[in-house]
């Protein structure tokens, strides 16, 4: 780019050198020179003085006398020789001037032609310049608008692709929004389907309570009757069971009538104790023992031989000692 | 949605129903919890053995321990031992002891033991346990010297004793009664003190003159008596380990019925120097005379109550002998027994529920007693002409006189009445007797 434009340059330059050069060098003006000033006056002399010796100084006065004359003469002469050279040199003078000042104006003229050259290749160079700082500020200007076009372009497109992406965006969330929805309406079916088989299912609970309740009932209702039976049967053998338990009972001499032991006991089907167990102490150790002791002392306790009132009422019980009369 | 409603509301209906149910069964099966309530026991007295101690080494002449804890575990009516010709072994420790055979012998406790000796000294080791429970409920190792085999049986009753019935045992305690002697016209009243069972009794005096209502003082080592001695009756005060005797009341009149204060520090005496027959106490340290009843009629035979209180005397206020108490000393008298004409010398247990005093019914005199608490009389003697009930310390037993054969004896009945033991005869008649402390 550059050596492009270093190229378009020169070739700028070059044109404009080329478009400078027609321009023709003018006809040297002829000088017309005329010696004007007055007869030329000699220079002053300047003598100079040699330190010496005063022997040297006589004859030296002597030789500056003999000197003096022949500087007289020569002085003579060479006034004469002066004012020639004075003529010719004012002469020469003239004519140098006239050269000078022709020479001067070609100075001039050149300096001037080199000013204008200058002047010219100045304003070529200025215009070049300036062409080539339009051309720049084309260039940038082009630049600027091409960059502004293609930063205007680049977020024409990232505006699309914005659209785009928003576009893809929706659409997935359009998307997701249907699975969800989807999801959703399965959710509450499944939800529906299971409410509907618990309410089924509480519905068939609620029927089979209610025959159960109905068959408990039944069930409850037989079931008195036959304890009734069992009741008049147990009592029966709670009634000797009691009797025995009373000639077996040895309650202590320091039982008092307010001392009450509980005994839980045990058995088997046949009668025989498996455990005793003291539930409740009457707070006298005779006493407890007493009981214990009562409880332990029969060797078969007078027990149902029907299976449900034994295990009703006989399988295991509580015995509770408590003197209402004592000796 | 309705039918969503509807189950949504009868589904805490079902749960309610379900605990319901619940609910019955286990109250059903609470009530399946059948409760025997026993309210009687048995009327006979407690089965148990005492098997004859093994014996190492030379035993005394004279009764065996066993057989004297067998004897007093009979006396006192609560027990009733096993005879030995019955027993099918005779262990003297736990390893020979065989629950099974002495359940089958119906019998509720086994008392095992041996004794050896050991210089002059006899040591005792000796078991009870409970047959039915199968388990060891006593066992010790007691000594005594050789010419304290009673004392040593006596501990051993004791401590069974208390073991079974939770009561403390009486079988160490002493006696003290007068006995009279005629021999032509020779009369001789002696003041004696024996074991429980009549045995080891020493004379502490002898007098040809009447000797009257011993007393005992709450430490068991003195004795409070009337001696006709000089003429006149005379309550002396009689300290047995030296013998010494003080004259306690000597007042113009009569001078009777001495009763120690629980804290042993005052009598109580039925004295007439004011006029008639009243009741003071006399405090024994200073001499000092209180007079507690102020009456035209006989006040006597005072007896303090079990708080230490309050006394019991025999009145005649109401036109025959009854028993009144005075809850505390001053306060107005209430008559407590109504049963008969005649109810006089009251004798109150420890435990403030019983008085026992002689009643008389049908001509006949009998010992009853009486609940304090409900006011019920019974009559718990079956003998005639009985007189001076003294109660064991424990209240389960009673000593009591009586005639038999026309001569005064002991007779010891459990206090209910359940059973009676009468002391080995002694010559001439036996009367008055009073029941020692317990002596720790």
């Amino acid at each position: 780019m550059s050596v492009a434009l270093h190229l378009l340059i020169m070739g700028v330059a070059l044109a404009g050198w080329s478009w400078t050069s027609p321009v023709s060098e003018p006809e040297p003006t002829l000088i017309s020179a005329r010696l004007v000033s007055p007869e030329p006056r000699p220079s002053p002399v300047v003598d100079e003085q040699d330190q010496r010796d005063l022997e040297q100084e006589r004859r030296q006065q002597q030789e500056r006398e003999r000197q003096q004359e022949e500087a007289e003469r020569r002085r003579r002469e060479e006034q004469a020789r002066l004012e020639a050279e004075r003529q010719a040199q004012a002469a020469s003078q003239a004519q140098a001037k006239q050269r000078e000042e022709e020479q001067k104006r070609q100075e001039a003229r050149a300096r001037e032609r080199a000013e204008q050259q200058s002047r010219e290749q100045e304003a070529a160079r200025q215009r070049a310049e300036a062409e080539a700082k339009e051309r720049e500020r084309q260039r940038a200007e082009e630049e600027r608008r091409r960059q502004e076009e293609a930063q205007r372009k680049a977020e024409a497109e990232q505006r699309r692709q914005e659209e785009r992406r928003k576009q893809e965006e929706a659409e997935r969330k359009r998307q997701e929004e249907v699975a969800r929805q989807e999801a959703e309406r399965k959710r509450q079916e499944a939800e529906r389907r299971l409410r509907e088989q618990q309410l089924e299912a509480l519905a068939d609970e609620s029927q089979r309570t209610r025959e159960a309740e109905a068959r408990r009932q039944q069930e409850a209702a037989a079931a008195r009757a036959r304890d009734a039976q069992m009741l008049s049967e147990s009592e029966k053998y709670q009634s000797l069971i009691r009797e025995r338990l009373s000639q077996a009972w040895y309650p202590p001499s320091s039982a008092t009538e307010d001392m009450t032991a509980r005994i839980q006991i045990t058995l088997l089907p046949t009668g025989e104790l498996v455990s005793a167990r003291l539930v409740s102490t009457s707070g006298n150790t005779a006493f407890d023992n007493s009981a214990l002791g009562a409880v332990r002392s029969l060797s078969r306790y007078p027990v149902s031989s029907d299976r449900n009132t034994f295990e009703r009422y006989f399988r295991q019980f509580t015995i509770e000692f408590n003197p209402q009369r004592l000796r | 949605m309705n039918t969503h409603n509807a189950y949504r509301q009868g589904f805490p209906l079902a749960t309610a129903l379900t605990a319901l149910v619940l609910f019955m069964l286990v109250a059903g099966s609470a009530r399946a919890e059948l409760l025997i309530r026993i309210t009687e026991g048995a009327d006979s007295a407690i089965p148990i053995a005492v098997v004859p101690f093994a014996e190492s080494g030379a035993m005394p002449a004279g009764d065996k321990v066993s057989s004297i804890v067998q004897a007093n575990l009979t006396m006192s009516g609560e027990f009733r031992p096993l005879e030995p010709s019955r027993m099918l072994s005779l262990p003297a420790q736990r390893s020979e002891v065989y629950f099974r055979d002495w359940r089958m012998l119906g019998q509720r406790y086994v008392l095992v033991g041996q004794l050896n000796r050991s210089g002059d000294r006899i040591e005792a080791r000796y078991e009870l346990f409970d047959v039915n429970r199968e388990q060891r409920i006593l066992g010790e190792t007691a000594g005594a010297s050789v010419n304290s085999v009673r004392t040593l049986a006596h501990h051993i009753s004791d401590r069974v004793y208390e073991a079974i019935t939770g009561d403390p045992g009486v079988f160490s305690t002493k006696l003290a009664y007068i006995t009279l002697n005629r021999t032509g016209n020779d009369t001789r009243y002696r003041l004696q003190v024996s074991d429980l069972d009549g045995k080891r009794a020493r004379v502490r005096l002898e007098s040809q003159e009447p000797i009257l209502s011993p007393a005992w003082s709450p430490d068991g080592k003195q004795l409070a008596y009337v001696s006709f001695e000089t003429g006149k009756p005379v309550v002396f005060t009689h300290e047995l380990a030296t013998g010494e005797r003080k004259k306690a009341a000597d007042f113009p009149g009569l001078n009777s019925a001495p009763a120690w204060s629980p804290d042993g520090k005052s009598l109580l005496l039925t004295l007439s120097k004011d006029g008639n027959a009243e009741i003071y106490r006399l405090d024994i340290a200073s001499g000092n005379l209180t007079r507690l009843t102020n009456h035209w009629a006989i006040d006597t035979e005072g007896a303090w109550d079990h708080t230490g209180k309050g006394i019991f005397f025999t009145s005649d206020r109401s036109g025959g002998p009854q028993i009144y108490h005075m809850e505390r000393l001053g306060a107005e008298p209430k008559r407590i027994t109504f049963g008969s004409r005649y109810n006089a010398r009251a004798r109150p247990d420890a435990k403030g529920e019983y008085v026992y005093y002689v009643h008389q019914r049908n001509r006949a005199f009998h010992i009853a007693r009486i609940n304090l608490k409900s006011g019920e009389e019974s009559v718990i003697t079956r003998t005639e002409s009985d007189e001076s009930p003294s109660v064991s310390p424990n209240g389960r037993m009673l000593i009591y006189a009586t005639q038999r054969n026309g001569t005064s004896v002991l007779t010891v009945v459990s206090a209910n009445g359940g059973a009676a033991y009468s002391l080995p005869a002694a010559d001439g008649d036996v009367r008055e007797p009073a029941w020692g402390p317990i002596v720790r």
